[in-house]
This record gives structure tokens, C-alpha cells and sequence, in this order.
């Protein structure tokens, strides 16, 4: 008996040990959710079909260029309505030949039907892989983002495998909105030649008969006076190929223009260099494009031979400089992004919530506790230790598993001791029916416990069992309750059910007769 | 000390009492729901833009949604959040059919132009502690010169500790509010006093749900709850018999039907944790639902022959103790939630109140007259079967 009572405290107290030294410092292990603490929790969407457009558009390109080195250039060239192909008309007198090479060489992701029109559609498996990879790519970007950002224990991640979701959430941010534009911001970059350009777009497209030339494309940009201020806009005419592209960077920061407004400096890779070097060189004089997520920042005239480094002037804030050589460092999104669920909680309501809730808590642990002492006496002891090991070792799990606790994690907190105190009172009221039915105390204590586990049993499992499925099918808060419901009725199990039972067995162990209980 | 000692209510007897009386709430509740004023779904499950806002006085409803029905967007409701000397507004504004995105930005900048013109330089109630810093640092009150790196240095602290005080305040009232802060030095604080903006309000929390991933937790919540009350169905069915496995979920619907037309009555919205409420309940129900068949179980084993309705009432006698010290436990615990918790954890701690005494009752008056309804029936058949 003594033996068996030995073994028992020691599982005890290793139980609790481990627990404590999980919860310790409680706000370093206890990680609250952005409910309770504050920070931003976003869903957002890359839209993959961008980047399976891209994709088209750049095989497009090449096949132009192929068919017009051939002296057959085409005759109309259009991408599909839903985005996934083209149709290509080739120009009157087009041979088979120089036709088949180009479909041969520079289509061979394409399912290519001919007719008098060549359509060509991206074959289903490519556009899931561009899909796939847009997203991966979005995902690393985002997260380059958020690094440079300096945000501490963000979660970016993807939502399922195969989903085209990335749920970002970082926690304690204080300007959401400075970080929501830097996530989204595409940071395309690229430098295109200019063709022309004009106040409006009539007068830009008056040459070309109101009509975009097949190979180039209208981009429109700000013009600021001398103060940085918009005063109107500027249309410009670009090739659609560009000379380098943000694929092309090596590092990008804020600098300083030779006014010493605040600008982005960025410089090129050897690639780069030498694509740059040479356009350069061969166009002194020419305007090229910076164009930046679609819209022109600057067009500076070409001046000289430039290999490796540049500059982007415009409007900037010392912030927003800095925020565009981040996101130019970090990469460009392979596609734009939609924003489908945003949340954030500013930390003083947070804050706020937290203490209300553990005052209001406290106040209901400590009549519940006051009121066991009073109706079960010595007992009542007992069940307040249980209850008080039970808070304990549930923090202790709760950091084990690094979980969160949010607000709903806290209702399964609520739920789990509610049902450890309940297990005491179903094992002490067991205990007085015994009693009263004329058993001894060993008797009684024994009968006590074993008829009470049956049911003990019974509802926790049933309530674990429900929060499985809560786990499985649940969404964020729903899931935060299920984890803390279901471990905590684990806990709840151990200290009503086998401290409770040794603390009674060592009470009644150190007497040799006993008499009476208090209960 | 001992309450409820030794009872002997006929709680059968009655049965069909009270499950009238319960029908006739059910189907009030279900009135409420599907005819009357219905479900006030919160953001979650509607999907839209919410904003909790703090004004530093109380606000004028009406300038607030004038603003922001400017915007054409979608429809805009208005409440206020917790106590009024707060002055915490919740704004609600619908997304535009079927449009995603994200509309916070442009309710922001609505409200801004409706409550002070327009966004200065500095905006000590909108800006992070970054951007409060780069405008220090372009500003240079204190004349540290160097690059704006160094100077970023040197205005760090303060901006910290200004940002720390809005965290605590929620929202700072004016310059003369920051006599307190020991970092600032007089320059800094001069030209806060005369740049700065200390704008009518700051934001508390923003919240935006998409149309597709309304739709989506929509569906999730269902599953989620379908699930696991059918695994509840089945653990009960396969430790007890499939009468009280369908007494136990009828009671749960039961409970949960009567609160949500509680929710109705309030007028509080139906939201992810008002869910995690409803389910907490459920969980509690059924807790106190199985302690009694446990009890039913153990005295149909001793004593054979004795008739079902009178094991059940001695059964839910003998546990009548602790059926009420439970609930009136966990309903103390749950009603300081509701008095002192304040607003956020409100609803969750209303649901429990209303559910726990819905719960109780329902697991004596409502689970096992169903079970022993459809004991009495199975034996008949099983009989008329026999007698075949």
C-alpha cells in the first residue's frame, strides 16, 4: 500500500514538474492569439491567373519575334478571352515550315490546334504547376517581406496544399495599414524603351491611327511639379518587351536624388548588367520607362552607357522609399493579390479584453473554490488542489504544444474546469451516498471513486470525442477551442480521478482507524 | 451542509408538461428565427468591413454614417461598443455584391475627411510609431542633424513611448496629454503641439471577410458542429442504447435552439465564438445528460424489474444534488464573465447564462422522457412483433 502510494505521488509530481517548467516565464510559453494580444491576421488570394497569363503573354512574344525574323510577321496575334491561350493568324504566305519550327521550338507547353488560325492553349497540367508555383513563390515573397519587416514570430503560411490561399498573421504590429500595402504591393519592376509620349491618350495613339501597335503597350505615369506634387498625368507609349525586369535585381535601397529628395537606388545582377549595358549603349539619347507595377515612375532620357545600377525617382516619403527598396529587395509577386479576410485588433483593446476577461474569471474561480471549501470541508481542500493542478498543468500543455490561446480557447479553458470541478462533486456526493448507506470510510472513499469513474468517463469522452471532430472540421477559433477543450478534459480526467483519489488515500493511509470524514 | 438531500420529485410524472412547455419555447425560438426579426449574423458569417472605433468625445451617429453612405459601397449599421463614457463605435459597412477586397482604407479616409479634413504630416492617433518617427526625424525639432538614419535614432524613443500610451488609452486627447511621457524633450513636444494632429478618433480593430470566405466558415461551422454532434450520437449509442443517444442529441438541440432565439430576442450577432458559446453548451448539456443515464444504467444493472420510469426518476433524484451544485457553479463562473467581463467576451458569457439553466433543465425534463418515450415504444413493437 505504501509502495503503491509512493509511485503514485512521484507520477505526480514529474507530471507537474514537466508542466511547470513548459508554463515558466507564462509570458514567454503562453502565446496569446491576436484576439487577446493584438496584431494582424489576413487571408489573402494570389490570383494565379496572372501569372498563367504572363506566362501566355511570353510565349506570345516569342513566337512574334520568331515569325517576324522569318519575315512572316503575323498577321493578328490575341491572347483567349479566359486567358490560356492565343489564336494566331499568320501572315498571307507563311510556309508550313517556318510555321512547324516555331510551334515545335517555342511552344512545347502548348496543346496547338491548326486551321487557317493557329490556336494554342496551355496544356492543363502546365497551368496547374504555373498555378502551383505562383503561389509558392507568392508565398516566399511575402515572407521575405514580413522578415525584412522586422515582425517577431510571424505565421505566413499556405491554406491546404493545394490552395491558392496564404494566411499571413503577425502579431503586435501597430500600423496595419503600412504593412497591408507592402504585402500586396506587387514590386513589379521593369524598364521598357519608350516609343513616345503624350499629355492624353488620343494624342499619344494620333501616329499609329488611334491604334496600339501588336508590340507595344500604353502606361500611364504621374507628372509632379517641383515640390513633389501631382499636378497631372503623362501617357506613354512602351515596347512591350522589356530591357531588364525585378528578375534582373541584385539589391535595391533608399537613397537620395540630387535634390536630396528620397529615392530608390538599385543595381543588377551580371545578367542584367549586361542586357542594360547594352541596350544603353546602343539607344544614348532614346527615353526609357521605369515602370513600377504598371504605372510609369520616371522616364529618364538615356545619357550615357550605364551597366549595373539605376535610379527611381518620384514622390517619395523617407518611409515609402524605404518600403519600395524592401519589397524590390524581397521580390516580386508572380501575380496580384486580392485581400479576402483581414482582422486586426489594435493592442489596447486586446489588452483590454484579457484583463476584463481574467478579472471576471478570478472572481468566478474564487466563489466556486469558497463555495467547495464551505460545503465539502476538508474535501473541499482536496478538490481546490485538484482544481488548482488542473490550471496548472493545462498552462503547462498549452506551452508544451506551443499553442495559442484565444478567446474561444479560453471558453474551452472554462468548459474543462467546469467539468473537473464537476467531477469532484460527482465523486464527494458518491462518497456521502456510501457513507450514508452505513460503509466505512475506506469503503466508501473506494466505492466513492470507483462508481463515479464510470461516469467521469463517460462525459469526458463523449465531450473529447465531439471535440475531435471540432478539431478536424473547424476554422481558426473553433479549432483553438477544440485543441484546449480536449486536452484540458485529458487533465481534468488525471486530477479528479488519480490526485484526488491519492490525496484521500494518503490522508486516510496515516490513521489507523478511521471514523469520520470530512465531507 | 447538504442541499437537495434525500428528494423524491416525480419528475415523469410530468413529463408531458414540460415537453409541451419546451415545444412551445422551441417553436417560438424557431418563430424568431425564421419568421421573426432572424439572425443578426456578425462579420464573420455576413462577411463585410467592421471597424471599433474610439472618439475622444461622444460622437454624432449620424455624421458618422452620412460619411460613410457617401462611399456607395454597401449597406452601414451602427452600434455602440461597451460603456458609453468609452465612446467605442462599432461600424459595419456590407462589401459591395460579391466583391471582394479590403475596404478598411477607404472607410478610414471617409471618416478622416468627415472629422477633421483631410491627413496632416502627423496623425498621432492613426500613424504607427515608425511613421511617427520618420516625421520627427524630417522634422528635426531637436536639431541632432547627421544622416536620417541617426536622426531616426534619436526620435525612436519617443515615438515608442507615444505609441505606448495610445496602446493604453486608446486614444490620445490632445498634446497637452503627453506632459506625462518622461522621453520627450520641450522642442519635440512645442512642435507636436503645434504640427500634430490629434485626430477625433483611433481604430480599435478592423475586420473584413471576403464573400467567399464568408461562405466558407459558414460551411466549415456546420460540418463542424454536424460532426461532432453525430459523434456524440454514437459514442452515446454505443456506451448506452440508441434511445438515449437521440434523448441526448434532442435535448441538445433543444438547448440550442432556445438560446439562439435568446441571441434573436438581444439582438446580438451570431459570430465564430458565439459559436465556440453554443458549442460550449452543448458540451455542458451533455455532460449533465450523461451523468444521469450513467446513473440509470447503474440501477437498471441492480435493481431488475423494477419499471424504467421509476429507475429514471430515482435516478435523477440521487444525482439531483449534483446536477444543481454543477450547474449553479459553473453558472456563477460564467454570469462574472457576463457582469464584469466587458464587451468582447459579452455575448459568449450571455449564450452560458441562458444555456446552463436551459441545459440543466433540459437534461431531467427533456433527455430521458425521450429515452424512456422511445424505450416504451421499441418494447411494444418488440412485443407486437412476438406476438406475430
Amino acid at each position: 500500500m505504501k509502495g503503491k502510494l509512493a509511485w503514485r505521488w512521484g507520477l505526480i509530481f514529474a507530471v507537474t514538474a514537466f508542466a511547470v517548467y513548459f508554463m515558466l516565464p507564462v509570458d514567454k510559453r503562453i502565446h496569446l492569439g491576436l484576439d487577446l494580444k493584438g496584431g494582424i491576421h489576413l487571408v489573402l488570394q494570389v490570383n494565379t491567373r496572372d501569372a498563367v497569363r504572363a506566362e501566355v503573354d511570353d510565349a506570345m512574344e516569342r513566337v512574334r519575334g520568331d515569325l517576324t525574323e522569318k519575315g512572316f510577321a503575323p498577321a493578328s496575334l490575341q491572347r483567349l478571352p479566359d486567358g490560356d491561350g492565343f489564336q494566331l493568324t499568320p501572315a498571307a504566305g507563311t510556309t508550313n515550315k517556318a510555321l512547324d519550327k516555331v510551334i515545335d521550338d517555342r511552344l512545347p507547353e502548348f496543346k496547338v490546334s491548326r486551321g487557317v488560325n493557329v490556336t494554342a492553349t496551355l496544356k492543363p497540367e502546365v497551368v496547374r504547376s504555373i498555378r502551383d508555383m505562383a503561389v509558392r513563390q507568392g508565398l516566399e515573397t511575402i515572407r521575405n517581406r514580413v522578415d525584412q519587416f522586422g515582425v517577431s514570430e510571424p505565421v505566413i503560411q499556405r491554406q491546404g496544399i493545394e490552395g491558392d490561399r496564404i494566411v499571413v498573421q503577425l502579431p503586435g504590429v501597430d500600423d496595419p495599414a503600412r504593412v497591408k500595402d507592402l504585402i500586396r504591393s506587387t514590386a513589379f519592376l521593369e524598364i521598357k524603351p519608350v516609343v513616345r509620349a503624350a499629355p492624353t491618350e488620343e494624342a499619344l495613339l494620333a501616329t499609329s491611327g488611334g491604334k496600339v501597335p501588336d508590340d507595344c503597350e500604353v502606361v500611364a505615369g504621374d507628372i509632379e511639379d517641383l515640390e513633389g506634387r501631382i499636378s497631372g498625368k503623362e501617357y506613354y507609349l512602351v515596347k512591350r518587351a522589356s530591357v531588364v525586369s525585378g528578375r534582373d535585381l541584385r539589391n535595391a535601397r533608399r537613397s537620395q536624388d540630387q535634390y536630396g529628395q528620397p529615392a530608390v537606388n538599385f543595381t543588377l545582377n551580371p545578367e542584367g548588367a549586361n542586357k542594360f549595358g547594352a541596350y544603353t549603349a546602343a539607344h544614348i539619347g532614346d527615353r526609357m520607362a521605369i515602370v513600377l507595377d504598371n504605372k510609369v515612375r520616371s522616364a529618364p532620357t538615356i545619357r550615357g552607357h550605364i551597366t549595373d545600377s539605376g535610379i527611381i525617382e518620384g514622390n517619395f516619403t523617407v518611409q515609402g522609399a524605404e518600403d519600395l527598396g524592401l519589397v524590390l529587395r524581397a521580390g516580386a509577386l508572380p501575380a496580384s493579390i486580392t485581400y479576402l479576410e483581414e482582422r486586426t485588433v489594435g493592442p489596447s483593446l486586446g489588452r483590454d479584453s484579457v484583463n476584463r476577461g481574467l478579472t471576471a474569471g478570478l472572481v468566478g474561480l474564487i466563489l466556486v473554490a469558497a463555495f467547495m471549501l464551505v460545503y465539502y470541508k476538508g474535501a473541499g481542500i482536496n478538490a481546490n488542489v485538484a482544481l488548482v493542478l488542473n490550471a496548472v498543468l493545462l498552462l503547462g500543455a498549452i506551452g508544451a504544444l506551443s499553442a495559442t490561446l484565444t478567446l474561444p480557447g479560453i471558453a474551452g479553458v472554462i468548459l474543462t474546469i467546469g467539468m473537473a470541478v464537476d467531477s469532484n462533486v460527482l465523486v464527494f456526493e458518491r462518497i456521502r451516498e456510501e457513507l450514508e448507506l452505513g460503509k466505512t470510510v475506506r469503503n466508501a472513499v473506494a466505492l466513492g471513486f470507483s462508481r463515479a469513474f464510470a461516469t467521469i468517463i463517460d462525459t469526458h469522452v463523449t465531450t473529447i470525442v465531439s471535440a475531435l471532430f471540432l478539431f478536424q472540421f473547424g476554422t481558426g477559433p473553433i479549432k483553438g477551442f477544440a485543441v484546449t477543450l480536449t486536452v484540458g478534459l485529458a487533465i481534468s480526467m488525471f486530477t479528479s480521478v488519480f490526485v484526488s483519489r491519492t490525496i484521500f488515500e494518503a490522508l486516510l493511509a496515516r490513521r489507523v482507524q478511521v471514523k469520520t470524514l470530512s465531507i | 451542509m447538504r442541499f437537495f438531500h434525500n428528494t423524491k420529485i416525480r419528475f415523469m410524472e410530468y413529463r408531458w408538461h414540460w415537453i409541451i412547455a419546451s415545444t412551445v419555447l422551441n417553436l417560438v425560438a424557431i418563430g424568431l428565427i425564421f419568421i421573426g426579426p432572424g439572425f443578426k449574423y456578425g462579420v464573420d458569417f455576413a462577411g463585410g468591413t467592421q471597424l471599433t472605433l474610439k472618439f475622444k468625445t461622444e460622437p454624432d451617429l449620424g455624421r458618422i454614417r452620412k460619411a460613410l453612405e457617401a462611399l456607395n459601397l454597401g449597406e452601414v449599421s451602427i452600434q455602440r461598443f461597451d460603456e458609453t463614457a468609452l465612446h467605442q463605435i462599432l461600424v459595419h459597412m456590407q462589401n459591395p455584391k460579391n466583391q471582394e477586397g479590403d475596404f478598411t482604407a477607404s472607410m478610414l479616409q471617409a471618416l478622416e475627411k468627415e472629422f477633421g479634413g483631410g491627413r496632416q504630416q502627423i496623425e498621432v492617433n492613426l500613424q504607427g510609431s515608425d511613421a511617427l518617427r520618420d516625421a520627427l526625424a524630417q522634422a528635426d525639432p531637436d536639431k541632432v542633424g547627421g544622416s536620417i538614419d541617426e536622426r531616426r535614432v534619436h526620435y525612436k524613443p519617443m515615438t515608442d513611448e507615444i505609441l505606448g500610451l495610445r496602446k493604453r488609452v486608446g486614444i490620445i486627447g490632445g498634446a497637452e496629454d503627453l506632459r506625462g511621457l518622461a522621453s520627450l524633450s520641450p522642442a519635440v513636444r512645442s512642435h507636436l503641439g503645434s504640427n500634430a494632429h490629434f485626430g477625433e478618433f483611433a481604430l480599435l480593430a478592423a475586420e473584413n471577410v471576403g464573400p467567399v470566405v464568408g461562405k466558407d466558415l459558414r460551411q466549415k461551422a456546420i460540418y463542424a458542429v454536424s460532426f461532432s454532434l453525430l459523434g456524440m450520437l454514437v459514442y452515446i449509442w454505443f456506451r448506452f442504447k440508441l434511445q438515449y443517444g437521440i434523448g441526448a442529441i434532442v435535448a441538445n438541440f433543444h438547448d440550442t435552439l432556445i438560446t439562439l432565439g435568446a441571441l434573436v430576442v438581444t439582438g446580438r450577432p451570431i459570430n465564430l465564438p458565439t459559436i465556440a458559446a453554443l458549442l460550449t453548451l452543448v458540451g455542458y448539456s451533455t455532460n449533465d445528460t450523461v451523468v444521469i443515464f450513467d446513473r440509470i444504467r447503474e440501477r437498471l444493472k441492480l435493481e431488475r424489474g423494477k419499471p424504467l420510469i421509476t429507475v429514471m426518476d430515482d435516478a435523477i433524484n440521487a444525482t439531483l444534488s449534483r446536477t444543481i451544485i454543477t450547474s449553479g457553479l459553473t453558472w456563477v463562473v460564467v454570469l462574472a464573465l457576463f457582469i464584469f467581463g466587458g464587451d468582447v467576451i459579452n455575448t459568449f458569457a450571455f449564450v452560458l447564462v441562458i444555456g446552463i439553466v436551459v441545459g440543466t433543465y433540459s437534461s431531467m425534463y427533456i433527455a430521458s422522457p425521450i429515452a424512456l418515450g422511445m424505450s416504451n415504444w421499441l418494447d411494444k413493437r418488440r412485443a407486437a412483433r412476438r406476438h406475430r
